[in-house]
């Protein structure tokens, strides 16, 4: 298996303020994150919101320009692309974003919003041309090519992301970052969107990230998870089957309902608050609201260490 | 006109504005004020810099239904070629303003950073004086003139467009689907044209339609203080201005050139509510 894209020690900082009257507030959204992808996995990226998912997914696809880290997609530096280049790379590197009620240009027909990946890549195209790719790309994505005509506003949620998907698939990338793609749709909804993404998959030979806070659909559809809290990952389980071992990967899981009611139970809530990511503890920023946390846990900051293939970043695993 | 042909206009959005009473007076008058300005030396009965002091100061009544002024001049002639002048100069300085406008605005709100401070700063400190004030000045560094006075007004409005552009450059920016283009390896240029500007045009087009009537009260005032068109050219403000000293002998010299200033900025506005409404962009306008 060859790896697609290794992130290594990727960080973000957001700073606001400045200026005589306010001082300067720095954030991290994003901490030394390091990860790779192979070819074919899909992972996902689970998290509470605001522990820096979807600033991630962005510094992956070099959306934001990241404070520091590597980053190597398809063995290539992305990070020492010049502008041209990039844009041309974008081709093999495509996003599906949260919210496909604004993803697509108001005054854009579904025929031109499908078709603009190739006239932004200069792939030159005659009309019928353009209806025949229109066509394929439609129903790839299980949609009727009558649709090419309308606009957004004529569609529902769930064909708008169909289209959003169509429109990431149109360049044949290799890589999908996948952002809450179901987030914002009906249930009914999100499994033919998750189906479809399977299909694709298949089909097509993709590889995922998928972002999301729904842990039952993360550990349904992905071959492998990272946990992150307040902008680190603080455990990657190699499996959906793996036993969690750092505390809040626990917790996360037990909140996950079992639509059996013979396995009701009762979940212990956690107590404490979550820190502000502008003022974050010196040590873990788990401790404060951690069952098993220590003096240590509060003034040391655990690394994300990889002893047997299932990193985690905990002085007291569990 | 048949129901096909006015199904087909009414899904231009522009054209609903017709769809009232209001609409189609106000445009009416409208498109009848660009008829005459536009074959205004064809239709004007009389020379418009004719002069016969035989017969100055004449009343309202047949061959001079408007009456004449202080040089036996015929007022309705000069009051249609008014309309020439008024629209010409008031037109051509707001589309100055809105093209001008549009790309600082675009340009700024895009960018961002220190581009957009420069930028904001220049044009809110002309935002802070009366929009005559502005036109003043200008006029009076580069001299009076029908080119001065369109670049005067140019000017004065400069700011409100490039305001409002940025506005929407800075709401539309954050929409996802610009995000999305960007990262289909999209261009700057491609996202700013394709994308922000379209989007951003149809209030800026109706501010700068009602902006013509502003225009066009401005034009007047300059001319009233002689800084506009010279004469002979005829002008409603330059016009009015003239009246204003025999004001008590023969009135109609001021008060038919006020009457079409008043007529033209009132169905302008009137139009361009109507716009507003048919294009559903209320609470975009203002910004």
């Amino acid at each position: 298996m060859t790896t697609l894209l290794d992130v290594r020690h990727l960080s973000k900082k957001f700073v606001s303020g400045g200026g005589p009257f306010r001082p300067v507030r720095s954030m991290h959204a994003v901490n030394d994150v390091s990860f790779s992808v192979d070819t074919g996995r899909v992972v996902g990226v689970v998290g509470e919101s605001g522990c820096g998912k979807s600033t991630l997914a962005r510094l992956v696809l070099r959306l934001i320009e990241p404070s520091s880290g590597d980053v190597q997609f398809e063995d290539l530096d992305l990070l020492a692309q010049k502008p041209k280049p990039m844009r041309a790379l974008r081709a093999r590197m495509q996003m599906v974003f949260q919210d496909p009620y604004s993803a697509i240009d108001p005054r854009y027909t579904i025929r031109n919003a499908v078709t603009e990946p190739f006239q932004v890549q200069g792939v030159r195209q005659t009309a019928s041309e353009a209806d025949d790719k229109t066509a394929e790309l439609l129903s790839m994505v299980g949609l009727s090519e009558q649709l090419a005509g309308s606009y957004p506003h004529q569609l529902s949620g769930g064909q708008k992301q169909r289209v959003g998907i169509a429109r990431a698939l149109a360049l044949n990338p290799a890589l999908l970052v996948l952002d809450e793609p179901t987030a914002s749709l009906d249930v009914s909804v999100q499994a033919q969107i998750i189906s479809l993404l399977e299909k694709l998959r298949d089909e097509l030979n993709l590889t995922y990230i998928f972002i999301s806070h729904d842990l039952s659909l993360v550990k349904y559809f992905c071959d492998e998870i990272l946990v992150m809290y307040l902008g680190r990952v603080v455990e990657a389980l190699p499996s959906t089957d793996a036993a969690a071992r750092h505390p809040y990967t626990r917790t996360l899981l037990d909140s996950t309902f079992d639509p059996d009611p013979k396995l009701r139970r009762t979940i212990e809530p956690l107590g404490g608050e979550v820190p502000s990511p502008f003022d974050l503890p010196p040590g873990c920023a788990f401790a404060a609201r951690c069952p098993v946390a220590t003096e240590k846990c509060r003034t040391e900051l655990p690394v994300l260490r990889a002893d047997d293939g299932h990193p985690v970043a905990c002085h007291h695993p569990l | 006109m048949t129901s096909a042909v006015w199904n087909k206009l009414s899904g231009f959005a522009p054209f609903r504005a017709f769809s009232s009473a209001i609409g189609i007076v106000a445009g009416g008058f409208l498109i009848l004020l660009l008829l005459v300005a536009f074959f205004a030396p064809w239709i004007t009965p009389f020379d418009v810099a004719a002069q016969n002091l035989a017969n100055a100061n004449a009343a309202p009544g047949w061959p001079h239904i408007m009456g004449t002024d202080e040089f036996g001049r015929d007022v309705f002639s000069r009051v249609l070629y008014g309309a020439r002048t008024s629209l010409s100069v008031s037109a051509t300085a707001i589309a100055i303003s809105v093209s001008v406008g549009m790309l600082l605005g675009a340009a700024a709100g895009y960018f961002g950073g220190l581009f957009e401070r420069a930028v904001m700063t220049v044009v809110d400190l002309t935002w802070s004086f009366p929009d005559i004030l502005i036109a003043l000045i200008f006029v009076a560094i580069i001299g009076p003139g029908l080119t001065s006075t369109t670049f005067a007004i140019a000017i004065a409005y400069l700011a409100q467009f490039t305001r409002l552009t940025r506005a929407q450059i800075v709401r539309l920016k954050s929409e996802t689907f610009v995000e999305a283009t960007i990262n289909l390896g999209a261009t700057p240029a491609h996202v700013v044209l394709r994308h922000l500007l379209p989007n951003a045009l149809a209030p800026v087009i109706v501010v700068g339609m009602l902006a013509v009537g502003d225009g066009i009260v401005l034009e007047a005032t300059l001319g009233f203080f002689g800084l506009g068109a010279q004469p002979p050219t005829p002008s409603w403000g330059a016009m009015m201005s003239s009246g204003t000293a025999q004001l008590f002998i023969s009135p109609w010299v001021i008060i038919y050139p006020g009457v079409a200033v008043a007529a033209t900025v009132i169905a302008v506005n009137l139009f361009g509510d109507e716009l507003v409404r048919a294009l559903d962009i209320r609470d975009r306008v203002r910004s």
